[in-house]
């Protein structure tokens, strides 16, 4: 295969296309976002709690008191919102490309994309509902 | 190699345009793809398994307990790898639709690629008490 013009867009016009424009920019946006709230969320989870429990002042890194704790800061409390939220959203936004280059999902566009909002929107009830154990 | 995993992808039509034409473009791709669906599905896991706190303190703590077990440690090393090479592929992404960069696409995947296994291994490092804990 010879190797195409390298100085083309690497995503194909057709794609941008298929997806439109709009969930083809929000999943780059919300990709930006998510590089900060995951390194937030899995810096606080699994390593700013290390030394406590090397040195045995707390007996794991993650458990319900430490998380209650964490969640009565308002700052954690807009953290894990938006990080559920985003990451639901562009986690089934890409499932929605990948599904929309396979032809009999494609035929069913409208659909399936309505699915997804389903699940999506469904989820994050859910999600909030299991963090509001922390909070209330 | 390329070839026989094509069918993997369930790709339909754009595939030659998906990519560079060359190897590591492919590996990128394919890569995201991969990194993509499978936090999709752990994503789905771990709202389930945090909503246990909706039985309880307790139920919530003995679910954690076990979660964080070394052999768990061991598997949370594989998502933060497959998590770093997912956003670092996606920056270099972002990089080629803002037109940057695109001729050192090949470059970068590896920049990607070693970026994910030094961060991986200093995760892993500093996770090494926890995974050999008596
Ligand atoms: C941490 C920061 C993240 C960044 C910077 C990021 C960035 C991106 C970008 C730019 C794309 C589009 C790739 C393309 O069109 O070629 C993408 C695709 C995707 N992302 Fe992410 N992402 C991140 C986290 C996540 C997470 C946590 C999940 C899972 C819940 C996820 C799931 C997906 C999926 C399923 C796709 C579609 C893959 C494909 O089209 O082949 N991403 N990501």
């Amino acid at each position: 295969m010879k190797p195409r013009d390298m100085s083309a867009p690497l995503m194909s016009r057709q794609e941008k296309i298929i997806t439109g424009f709009w969930p083809w920019f929000l999943q780059r946006v919300s990709g930006f976002l998510l590089i900060f709230l995951v390194g937030v969320h899995i810096w606080m989870t699994h390593f700013s709690g290390l030394g406590d429990v090397v040195r045995g002042h707390q007996e794991e890194l993650v458990l319900f008191e430490i998380v209650k704790q964490r969640l009565a800061q308002g700052l954690f409390i807009f953290i894990d919102f938006s990080l559920l939220a985003l990451v639901l959203y562009h986690g089934l936004n890409g499932m929605r490309n990948i599904l929309l280059e396979w032809g009999p999902a494609a035929r069913h566009a409208a659909g399936m994309t309505a699915g997804l909002w389903l699940l999506g929107v469904g989820t994050f009830i859910y999600g909030a509902w299991a963090l509001l154990a922390f909070i209330l | 190699m390329a070839f026989s995993l094509r069918a993997l992808s369930l790709h339909a039509g754009n595939f030659q345009d998906r990519y560079s034409g060359t190897r590591s473009g492919w590996w990128a791709w394919f890569l995201q793809r991969l990194t993509g669906v499978a936090l999709v599905g752990y994503l789905f896991l771990h709202i389930a398994v945090i909503s246990t706190a909706r039985a309880g303190a307790d139920t919530f703590d003995t679910v954690l307990i076990i979660l964080q077990k070394p052999f768990f440690v061991v598997l949370d090393l594989f998502l933060i790898a497959a998590v770093l090479y997912h956003a670092l592929n996606g920056v270099r992404v972002l990089l080629f639709d803002a037109g940057i960069a695109i001729k050192q696409q090949a470059l970068l995947f590896w920049v990607c690629m070693l970026l994910t296994a030094v961060i991986t291994g200093v995760a892993g490092y500093f996770s090494l008490p926890l995974i050999f804990r008596e």
